[in-house]
């Protein structure tokens, strides 16, 4: 089905997104703070552990606090894996409605990303004012680029979320091996660490990992403005929209056969 | 000629079977390349239907026949493994209780969910949020998680939502059972005002009564494949009587008295007044019992006949003593005879008629053979046969009467 066809079922991917939204919180007392909470406190540790328990210095931090290098990359980073990871669950846990209605399935994905982007794209604006309140360094005139940075991110977040989740309906496997996927590659990507500080025997590796591309670009854009496009960049977006269509093929051409494995 | 609303050729369904893992792989592959064979079972298999505007159809068939593959192969929530579907019209589908609705979330938050599910717009539902309302009439509950919703309230809201899209299309699978006898004569007062208007209705019930007086047309789907199809009344009497058939099979089997004594019944046969054998007959029509019985020693037996309904329950039996009856003599130890209804009043459906031989003295019954009879015609009246009886105008002092 051409994306074009999916308008008419605009409302309802609204509804799906609210919906994500709000089930998330929903019947907790603190509700959406828990959405910047958990952030905040992994970075809290990270502070604790890297600048008063190891003392970390590089020379990328030139002059900024390490807990804006890291606040700058986390969020990033969140967006992505819990993006992938309710995505990825997103249409076995639809199953009843897959079941009994018939709708296009990948709206499902899309909810499920989209809100996990919702609501850490607001939590990571709102962690950027604070900084710059509390003294940071922040370029904050490149932030239309950053934006646009995490809009690739979405595509490509949302094309690896299409694959999982059909894998997943199909194989139940899936959810299994994401814990430890995301873990290894939460430290495979420069996100704790500068990728000048990887040793040239496996940077190459790291180089190949989209994650680090979109952690070092916004580091990049924020803390030393420098808000340059060069022919990387151009190749990354038109990357990021052939791996969403690769997704979207691969799940579009299983979904049919979801309610037969649900 | 009418373009159809909706038109399945030579539809089939298989469920893949994926026990094991290495099958589940295989099925992958299979689905993602379009090649290769991928291991399952069938659920529903060649099945050819049309449906135009302004029809109403009833699906019927026992549990597990493919009644609902095919309601949601139709919907399109399902993608039948061979044929095609065309569809041209905007589908209702109320499958199963409560389609697309979340349990934690408050009925009125559950109607936009339904309907934006159903394809209406933000604006299209706030229109129509009054009628919905007031259609699923469960008052405050609305505001309430469906989590704390009896069934009958589920369904209800579904059905409201369901009214509020008025679609080319209404496709109900076994959804008026649940709800009470109020909301069940309200939902039908509303198909039948749907249907009057034009609407086209697919309905699978397990309620004759609601298929007879709601469709006009029935499908029985058995085994996967359609069984049977035509008119409502037809498919339904069909239908009930192979239950009934199916039912005393499993009570009893046919009690079969071997021919070891003298008198016997050698051919039994039904003719109509004409002197043709049938086996059909419409209601209210002649039927003549007809047949033929040896006696060993040139006496006239006795004979008894009895009719029951298919599942065995007895509706009526006599035997010639009574009347003082003889069989005539019409060759060497052949007896004849013939017994004429001349108004059968029994109900359509289907009937075993038995014949007994006993002996003169009508004191032991020797044999039995049976054959059936086919009652047709259409009524709505109950039971098993036709009383004859008179409606009258009410006297005044009927309202003198103590009341009960």
């Amino acid at each position: 089905m051409p994306i074009r066809n999916l308008w008419p079922y605009r409302w309802l991917l609204l509804n799906f997104l609210s919906r994500e939204i709000k089930s998330r919180y929903i019947g907790s007392v603190s509700g959406i703070f828990w959405a910047l909470l958990h952030p905040l406190a992994l970075l809290a540790v990270y502070a604790v552990v890297f600048t008063a328990i190891f003392k970390v210095k590089f020379p990328e931090l030139e002059g900024h606090s390490f807990i804006l290098f890291v606040a700058v990359a986390l969020w990033p980073w969140l967006c992505f894996q819990e993006g992938a990871q309710r995505g990825a669950l997103s249409v076995q846990n639809g199953g009843g409605l897959i079941k009994k209605v018939a709708f296009p399935h990948e709206l499902l994905v899309y909810g499920a990303v989209l809100s996990t982007y919702a609501v850490h794209v607001s939590g990571f604006l709102l962690v950027l004012v604070v900084l710059a309140l509390t003294g940071s360094d922040l370029h904050f005139s490149s932030l239309p680029l950053v934006l646009l940075l995490f809009s690739m991110q979405l595509l490509f977040t949302s094309g690896l979320a299409l694959i999982l989740a059909a894998l997943q309906v199909l194989l139940k496997d899936v959810e299994h091996f994401l814990t430890p996927l995301f873990m290894v590659w939460f430290y495979a990507t420069p996100i704790l660490y500068p990728a000048s500080l990887v040793p040239q025997q496996i940077q190459q590796i790291i180089a190949l990992n989209p994650l680090s591309y979109f952690i070092t670009r916004v580091r990049e854009l924020l803390m030393t403005g420098n808000s340059q496009i060069g022919w990387q960049d151009l190749v990354m977006l038109l990357s990021c929209m052939l791996f969403f269509l690769i997704g979207r093929w691969f799940f579009n051409r299983l979904s049919p056969y979801f309610e037969d494995f649900i | 000629m009418q373009r159809p609303l909706i038109s399945l050729s030579n539809i089939g369904k298989n469920y893949p079977s994926v026990a094991t893992g290495g099958n589940r792989l295989r099925t992958i592959a299979a689905l993602l390349f379009k090649r290769g064979e991928v291991p399952h079972f069938c659920a529903l298999q060649g099945v050819n239907l049309k449906l135009k505007a302004g029809e109403s159809l009833g699906l019927i068939g026992e549990n597990g026949a493919g009644k609902s593959t095919l309601l949601k192969i139709i919907a399109g929530v399902v993608k039948p493994s061979t044929g095609q579907v065309v569809v041209n019209g905007r589908i209702g589908a109320l499958l199963e209780l409560g389609s697309g609705f979340h349990p934690e979330y408050s009925g009125l938050e559950n109607i936009h969910l339904a309907a934006a599910l159903m394809g209406m717009s933000n604006a299209e539902i706030d229109s129509k949020l009054d009628s919905i309302i007031e259609f699923a009439d469960i008052g405050t509950h609305i505001a309430e998680p469906i989590k704390h919703y009896s069934s009958g309230m589920v369904v209800r809201l579904g059905f409201a939502v369901a009214t509020a899209m008025q679609p080319d299309i209404l496709i109900t699978d076994e959804v008026l059972a649940v709800g009470d006898e109020s909301f069940q004569k309200k939902c039908i007062r509303w198909i039948e005002g749907y249907l009057s208007q034009g609407g086209t209705l697919l309905l699978c019930s397990h309620s004759m009564f609601h298929i007879q007086t709601l469709c006009q047309k029935a499908v029985w789907i058995h085994d996967g494949q359609l069984h049977m199809y035509g008119d409502s009344f037809d498919v339904t009497r069909e239908y009930l009587t192979y239950h009934e058939e199916k039912n005393s099979k499993a009570a009893h089997l046919e009690r079969e008295v071997l021919p070891s004594g003298v008198y016997q019944i050698r051919k039994l046969w039904l003719e109509n007044d004409s002197g043709n054998v049938t086996t059909l007959v419409d209601i209210g029509g002649v039927l003549r019992i007809c047949g033929v019985a040896h006696s060993p020693d040139d006496r006239p037996p006795v004979i008894l006949f009895g009719i029951v309904r298919a599942d065995g329950a007895p509706i009526y039996g006599t035997h010639s003593n009574e009347t003082a009856y003889l069989p005539n003599q019409i060759a060497p130890s052949q007896y004849g005879f013939c017994v004429r209804f001349s108004n059968l009043q029994l109900l359509p459906g289907k009937y075993t008629i038995r014949a007994h031989a006993m002996d003169p003295e009508g004191l032991r019954l020797f044999d039995t053979v049976s054959t059936s009879v086919r009652i047709t015609g259409q009524t709505r009246d109950y039971g098993l046969c036709r009383l004859e009886h008179e409606w009258m105008a009410a006297r005044e002092d009927f309202i003198a009467m103590e009341d009960n």
